[in-house]
């Protein structure tokens, strides 16, 4: 019996006080691919770092090929023959993809690099991964997403890769871009290289993983060949019996605050149609790359939609900026906290004021300051933002509070419709249970609220009801009393899995 | 184990491998600077005499050979604006040293290179160390190489300078077969430097610390030191400008050497598609838009307009070949795609 | 997702100071110029005290030094606006566009004798459209600030120059005005306090005043440090970038040309290089505002760093006069600016990094996706 290429066991891994994984357990053989799913949070990305020699476990015991290793650095790693390929490609962009190849490693005859020794073996692993060999001149810059990663991904083969760690490889491709992907990565398995593909797409693993690895809360919860099991049951395996306490209790709606018919942007969604009412809360779910999030990007006017209607308390005049949404009293808490929403070393007030800067004062164009304390302090108050004083930059807040202060911005002016894009991520525990209060408070006093998020527990919490999108269409319209995995099985699942089906 | 396919080809051709040897923007330069020599010959016939065209590649001399620093320099994502400094004090110097001592050329070019040498390796260091942005690091040590210039001029003129640099000027002395030898070591040490980055490890290397610092460090490549380099050959180039500007002047040097001159390099480097982003650059380039100024200074005397108008052509060739360059990296980039 | 490489960013600098720059760096600098404006005028009385000075160490004689603050101060100001708007923008046509209006003033005022105010008024509005063709060429067609305001250096120099043919303009009218930019005597307390230059009164101070109203009064200014701190979340939040971007560099022409009516005033002339002979003004203006406080990277910048920065360097100019005369003083200058510059920036760069350190021993555990760490260890990566 050949040994395992990989064997972990045991492993566990605590930040502070706070298990990440606890005995966890991985065992690859030669040439198989193994799937590594679980929710945010479940410790996939942690044992995968400690695979990669990122991070060090606290305990447990890690073989390669029946010979016990100890990976105490990401050189360690790759001298064993592990390679992981990120979501993002990492290359530099002006420098032609030969150079990426080789940069930091080149082989040199003196000062000159030997393109003869290199050359040969680039264009061997273009080959492997489907690349036409002319790219190699050719700037990163000019190739497409997918491309770049197939560049990433025969860079990391560079040297002999022996485990392969794919992390959420098809977020950013098309279908087509997915196929190739596949046969790259059958052909790698053929070759022996074994795969741990990382996805939420549990669609996909069936097309292409030979095993299943499920992680929850830190645990491996089971390990199995592919074929034993549905979608449904690894949704399950995932998310557990957990059932979610929504934090609704009164549900009344009014007019339609916001309506979109046919709403399709070319690349990201097609055909979107739903509305949400004065008083509810629709939570728009769906995997990384699904096309949620370029809704919210369209309804706030920062995009414009290829085609499609959005009518906005009935006016249905295309929203052409931010500035004309927020006129029709449209906002917007955007999704990346860091780099679109905090002005990191302005003051708490300045960030909450900023959005609202003509209502501080009656004289145009002026900012009183007795307003702009007032208004600061009156949100600061009302969120419940931790700081001993609104003059205090925002960089040195913590992630809940930060992300406070830019939900304040947009309730300065009561909104008719409120998207939040993410509204917990990097939150910790006590905030989020406070900003999904506030949310709740908002609506029930009468504003639209459109949340969309991939946290499963989130959306299930605080929604009145679930629209959940695949590939970039709606594809189903479930109640909050939904389990996690009924909802994630829809997100993740095929199209024609009758269990996909509201 | 990843297995090898059988494929490999029994030469690599290089061409398949590195960007072509020849930018889209050089070839523009080319054809520009081509179309005004032209019509400068065809409008005034002494254009294109010996007379003429001599003193013109002279005069592209230094602004190229600083500028083959600047571009290096540029590439990293840095800039150096204290190269007026360095060159006045390089100049003034070597010039009281060749008033005082007899030296033979070399000595004196020696000298200049290295006084150049060690100025830029203050900025190297500063930049390469000290946290602080390279245009603020320069503003300073240009301010303090003003400083040590002044000094050395103390208030007077250097006086009675020997004809030791004439193999670099624009007299007979200085040009051998026809061609301005202050220009054939440009030309020569140009050559150098597009060979330098485009096939040397340290050369692409630059590029790589151009595009993203801290990734270029994390794959190993030594990111501080390089930086102390370029701006040490920044230097040194200067040096040898120095003594272009020296064999270019009079018997006199007074203390205006070099005025301006960090802006006309820059203005070159820009206009021959180096970004000034950093991560893309071109030598040649910087060779061609110096070439294209000078010819405009020159031509618009040569038609007889007031020669004020030069500067203004500069400001606008500047807006359409960098405007140019955007245009075709932004096309390049949507039709790129290969399948 | 773990990542363990960094983002990909489009240069290496830019970020490293931003990283700095977002643990407050910067924030210190005013106490630092007074403190060097103290040490100055300590150093100073002692030396004259110890008989070193070869001029007697007046009021008088440091009030009479401000003349030069004036436009060095106005051009710094302008700096501030634009370089605050971030993502690289500086502007490096400052001193052209005081040769060019500083033309036009003159053909105006001087050759075709108009009224002054009329004469001014045309110049303002000179001014204004040559910084709108920097921002126009920034903003809208996203050329590089240093690109674009390069080319424009040259393109303005140059039309200054030929639009008289090189030559200045002066005659009577225009020496009438250099009374304007004098040291006159102060009403009600003029007897007590020295004697300070008109100018600082007629032109600096209110463009001061002003200006520091438009940046911390108006929803303009909240505009111009929030693209400055993040372009993008200003997008977000409903700015309008691109124009208050250009809106920057008008309010820099406008400056300018304030310059120039002084600057000829000053020198009873209009000279077609007045802002770009010797190293030009523009530099000496970015200078002064990057030492008085202002982050080239941008969303930095006070009025009051910038005014003091300005007063250290014209007094600390002033000084070395007054201890080594002559040519050996002006020598000196240089010297002086570059330590003063170089050192400031340093000194920044050490007090974040032990403030960092500081703040990161005081953070709780529990801060996963907070901000200070975000910048922490962006900063920290880059180290």
């Amino acid at each position: 019996m050949t040994s395992q290429r990989l064997q972990m066991r045991d492993i566990s891994k605590r930040y502070g006080g706070v298990h990440a994984i606890r005995h966890a357990d991985l065992e690859i053989g030669p040439g198989t691919v193994m799937a590594l799913v679980g929710e945010n949070g479940a410790g996939k990305s942690t044992l995968i770092k400690i695979l990669a020699g990122a991070e060090h476990a606290d305990t447990g015991s890690i073989a390669i090929d029946g010979e016990e290793v100890r990976i105490a650095s990401t050189a360690d790693a790759i001298a064993l023959g592990i390679q992981t390929v990120y979501q993002e490609p990492h290359l530099f962009q002006d420098l032609s993809v030969a150079e990426n190849f080789f940069v930091g490693r080149e082989i040199t005859r003196g000062p000159v690099i030997d393109w003869r020794a290199q050359a040969p073996r680039m264009f061997d692993l273009l080959d492997l991964v489907g690349l036409d060999r002319r790219v190699a001149a050719l700037p990163v810059r000019y190739l497409s997403i997918a491309q770049q990663q197939q560049v990433s991904i025969a860079k990391a083969l560079l040297e002999d890769a022996r485990i392969l760690i794919l992390d959420e490889p098809s977020a950013i491709l098309t279908q087509s871009e997915i196929d190739v992907l596949f046969n790259v990565v059958r052909r790698l398995a053929g070759e022996g290289v074994s795969i741990i593909y990382i996805s939420h797409r549990l669609d996909e693993l069936f097309q292409i993983a030979d095993e299943v690895t499920v992680m929850r809360d830190g645990q491996t919860v089971s390990s199995d060949p592919i074929g034993t099991l549905s979608v449904r049951e690894i949704a399950e395996r995932m998310v557990g019996g957990a059932l979610t306490e929504g934090v609704r209790t009164t549900t009344t709606s009014g007019d339609a605050m916001l309506e979109l018919e046919g709403l399709t942007l070319d690349g990201a969604f097609a055909d979107v149609t739903f509305d949400v009412h004065r008083g509810e809360i629709v939570g728009l779910y769906g995997l990384v790359g699904a096309g949620a999030a370029d809704v919210g990007d369209v309804v706030y006017g920062m995009r414009r939609p290829t085609s499609g209607v959005i009518r906005v308390a009935g006016d249905g005049r295309p929203l052409r900026s931010p500035m004309r949404a927020k006129s029709r009293g449209v906002r917007m808490l955007p999704a990346n906290r860091s780099s679109q929403g905090i002005f990191s070393f302005q003051s708490i007030a300045f960030n909450i004021t900023i959005g609202s800067l003509r209502l501080l004062s009656r004289l145009p164009g002026w900012v009183s300051q007795r307003s702009e304390r007032e208004t600061a302090n009156r949100l600061i108050t009302r969120l419940a933002v931790k700081t001993p004083s609104m003059r205090q930059p925002v960089s040195a807040m913590s992630g809940g509070n930060a992300q406070k202060v830019v939900l304040a911005r947009q309730l300065v002016e009561r909104p008719g419709l409120l998207v939040l894009a993410e509204p917990t991520q990097g939150v910790d525990v006590g905030a989020k249970e406070e900003i999904h209060q506030i949310i709740s408070d908002l609506a029930d006093a009468g504003t639209a609220v459109l949340v969309i998020t991939t946290d499963l527990t989130e959306v299930l919490r605080i929604s009145d009801r679930i629209i959940v999108f695949r590939s970039g269409k709606v594809a189903a319209q479930l109640a909050p009393t939904a389990t996690q995995a009924e909802v994630l099985a829809v997100a993740a699942g095929h199209r024609d899995d009758e269990e996909g089906a509201a | 184990m990843t297995s090898r396919t059988d494929s490999a080809p029994a030469t690599v051709s290089l061409r398949r491998i590195l960007p072509p040897a020849v930018t889209g923007q050089e070839v523009v330069l080319v054809g520009v600077i081509a179309v005004l020599w032209v019509l400068l010959g065809i409008f005034t016939p002494s254009f294109l005499s010996p007379a003429s065209v001599g003193p013109l590649l002279v005069n592209v001399a230094p602004v190229a050979l600083i500028g083959i620093g600047m571009t290096f320099v540029i590439i990293t994502g840095g800039i150096d604006v204290s190269v007026a400094g360095m060159a006045m004090v390089c100049a003034v110097v070597t010039a009281r040293l060749l008033v005082s001592v007899e030296i033979p050329l070399i000595v004196a070019l020696l000298v200049s290179v290295v006084i150049g040498g060690i100025l830029g390796s203050v900025n190297g260091f500063l930049v390469a160390y000290a946290r602080v942005h390279p245009i603020i690091i320069t503003f300073g040590t240009w301010n303090l190489f003003l400083y040590i210039g002044y000094r050395t001029f103390n208030s007077s003129t250097v006086n009675g300078i020997p004809s030791t640099f004439d193999v670099f000027g624009k007299g007979a002395a200085g040009t051998t077969l026809g061609v301005p030898n202050a220009f054939a070591i440009v030309v020569a040490l140009v050559a150098a430097a597009w060979w330098f980055l485009r096939y040397t490890r340290a050369g692409r290397n630059l590029f790589a610390i151009g595009g993203n610092a801290e990734a270029a460090r994390l794959t190993g490549i030594a990111v501080r030191p390089r930086l102390v380099w370029v701006y040490v050959i920044t230097g040194v180039m200067v040096g040898v400008a120095a003594c272009v500007m020296l064999a270019s002047g009079t018997s006199s040097l007074d203390q205006s050497v070099g005025n301006g001159k960090e802006l006309e390099v820059i203005a070159a480097v820009v206009i021959g598609g180096t970004s000034i982003m950093g991560g893309r650059g071109s030598v040649v380039g910087t060779l061609l838009g110096a070439l294209l100024v000078q010819t405009v200074s020159v031509g618009v005397i040569q038609l007889g307009w007031p020669s004020q108008l030069s500067r203004l052509f500069v400001g606008v060739f500047i807006i359409i070949a960098v405007g140019a360059d955007i245009l075709r990296e932004r096309a390049r980039r949507r039709s790129g795609r290969m399948s | 997702m773990s990542t363990s490489l960094p983002e990909q960013r489009p240069s290496g600098a830019w970020p490293r100071i931003r990283a700095w720059i977002d643990g407050g760096g910067l924030l210190d600098r005013r106490a630092v110029i007074v403190v060097l404006l103290a040490v100055l005028i300590v150093v100073m009385v002692v030396l004259d005290v110890a008989g070193v000075t070869t001029a007697p160490l007046t009021t008088d004689y440091f009030a009479a030094s401000l003349i030069n603050i004036v436009p060095l101060a106005l051009l710094a100001i302008a700096e501030l606006f634009v370089i605050t708007t971030g993502d690289g923008s500086i502007d490096l046509s400052v001193g052209s566009m005081v040769s060019l209006v500083g033309m036009v003033f003159g053909i105006l005022y001087g050759t075709q004798k108009w009224d002054f105010a009329a004469a001014a008024v045309v110049a303002l509005l000179v001014g204004a459209l040559l910084g709108w063709i920097n921002g126009f060429l920034t903003a809208y067609f996203r050329y590089p600030a240093l690109i674009t305001t390069l080319a424009t250096y040259y393109a303005y120099a140059s039309i200054a120059l030929v639009i008289t043919n090189a030559s200045p303009i002066s005659g009577p009218r225009i020496q009438e005005l250099y009374g304007a930019a004098q040291s006159v005597e102060l009403p009600l307390i003029g007897a007590y306090v020295p004697l300070v230059p008109l100018g600082v009164f007629t032109f600096l101070l209110p463009v001061a005043v002003i200006a520091w109203l438009v940046l911390n009064r108006t929803t303009y200014g909240r505009q111009l440090y929030a693209i400055g701190t993040n372009s993008t979340a200003a997008s977000w939040a409903g700015i309008n970038t691109r124009r208050s971007q250009l809106l920057a560099f008008v309010i820099s022409g406008v400056i300018s040309a304030l310059v120039a009516i002084y600057t000829v005033a000053q020198f009873a002339s209009a000279r077609p290089d007045a802002g770009t002979s010797g190293p030009g003004m523009a530099l000496p203006a970015i200078t002064i505002a990057v030492l008085g406080g202002v982050a080239i990277t941008g969303g930095v910048g006070r009025i009051g760093g910038v005014l003091l920065a300005a007063l250290l360097i014209v007094w600390m100019n002033a000084s070395i006069l007054i201890v080594v005369p002559g040519n050996a003083g002006s020598q000196l200058q240089f010297l002086a600016l570059a330590v003063v510059l170089l050192g400031a920036s340093l000194v920044d760069v050490t007090n974040s990094r032990s403030r960092r350190a500081r703040a990161r021993q005081s953070t709780s555990a529990g801060g996963a996706g907070g901000v200070a760490e975000m910048a922490d260890s962006a900063a920290s990566r880059a180290e």
